[in-house]
């Protein structure tokens, strides 16, 4: 360090006014008014929305317009009831049913034992056919 | 391991090196205030901060140094103006009784205001502060070689504003 240096180093920096302390560190006193039991809820808030506290609002809001657009749209209570009510059969319409399968049963003639029917219907198996061709 | 020392502590040994560079920096009083009052609220808010710090002083310099580079950012022409009507509450340098030592202090002042901010940080954490070229670069996140440079045109520009009212008291 040369001549000048020292020179310059040695002009002496104006101090530090004393009564700045007291207003400093008055106003660097941390808050004691806070309750200490809203905190943990402060802070249980504050951390889940804390980083982006804009876009928790924007989707929730997001949200609400989803919801009331779904509720707008849909179909009232009392139409989908009577078209439910509509849809099953009623005791008129299932006398008519029995009705109509009565008259095709007797169409159709008595009914076999399942057993003949399902004989005479399928063709014979192999062998059985080998043996009515041996005796003809 | 030593506990975290109080704020009133931190006051104690730092705020006046704080308030000299602050000065130096923004060249107004109520500024230097401001920024001063702002970084303890801000140490006493997040205590943490010092958490695993080596040196607190340095590392309070770092924080006063952003601060004040902010805040002159901030400023309009018509701010700049006001510091100039303000200049002589913004001396950062002792006054004295002595007519002739009182003129150097006041061109002093003035020399290193017309430095940029950048090498007045560098020549007051250098002169003052007596910390290395490597501590200043560290402290202000610049390469050693941008830390002796800074320094040199800065004492430069100061050597050739002064040097005729250097060389009558000398």
């Amino acid at each position: 360090m040369n001549e000048f240096e020292q020179r310059l180093r040695q002009t002496p920096l104006r101090s530090l006014p004393p009564e700045w302390r007291q207003d400093i560190l008055a106003a660097a006193q941390p808050p004691t008014s806070v309750p200490a039991r809203s905190q943990p809820t402060e802070l249980w808030w504050t951390r889940l929305l804390w980083p982006y506290p804009r876009a928790w609002a924007g989707l929730a809001a997001a949200w609400v317009v989803i919801l009331g657009l779904h509720l707008a749209t849909r179909e009232p209570a009392e139409t989908t009831t009577a078209a439910r009510a509509e849809a099953t059969p009623g005791p008129e319409y299932r006398a008519q049913l029995q009705q109509q399968q009565q008259m095709l049963a007797e169409l159709l003639g008595p009914a076999e034992p399942r057993e003949a029917a399902r004989s005479r219907s399928t063709p014979g198996s192999p062998h059985t056919w080998r043996q009515t061709t041996l005796t003809a | 391991m030593p506990g975290r020392p109080t704020i009133e502590t931190l006051y104690d040994e730092h705020a006046e090196a704080l308030f000299a560079f602050l000065l130096n920096l923004t060249r107004h009083e109520a500024d230097t205030r401001d920024l001063l009052q702002d970084l303890f609220i801000k140490l006493a808010r997040e205590p943490h901060r010092l958490d695993g710090v080596r040196e607190p002083r340095a590392f309070l310099l770092r924080l006063a140094h952003n601060a004040a580079i902010d805040l002159i950012r901030r400023r309009s022409a018509r701010d700049r103006t006001r510091d100039r009507l303000t200049e002589q509450a913004g001396n950062p340098f002792a006054s004295t009784a002595d007519p002739d030592e009182n003129l150097f202090r006041q061109h002093l002042a003035e020399a290193l205001g017309e430095l940029p901010p950048d090498q007045r940080a560098v020549v007051h954490l250098k002169l003052w502060e007596g910390l290395t070229f490597e501590a200043i670069a560290a402290l202000l996140d610049i390469p050693l070689n941008t830390a002796a440079s800074r320094y040199r045109y800065g004492l430069d520009k100061l050597r050739h504003q002064l040097r005729p009212l250097y060389e009558e008291i000398t």
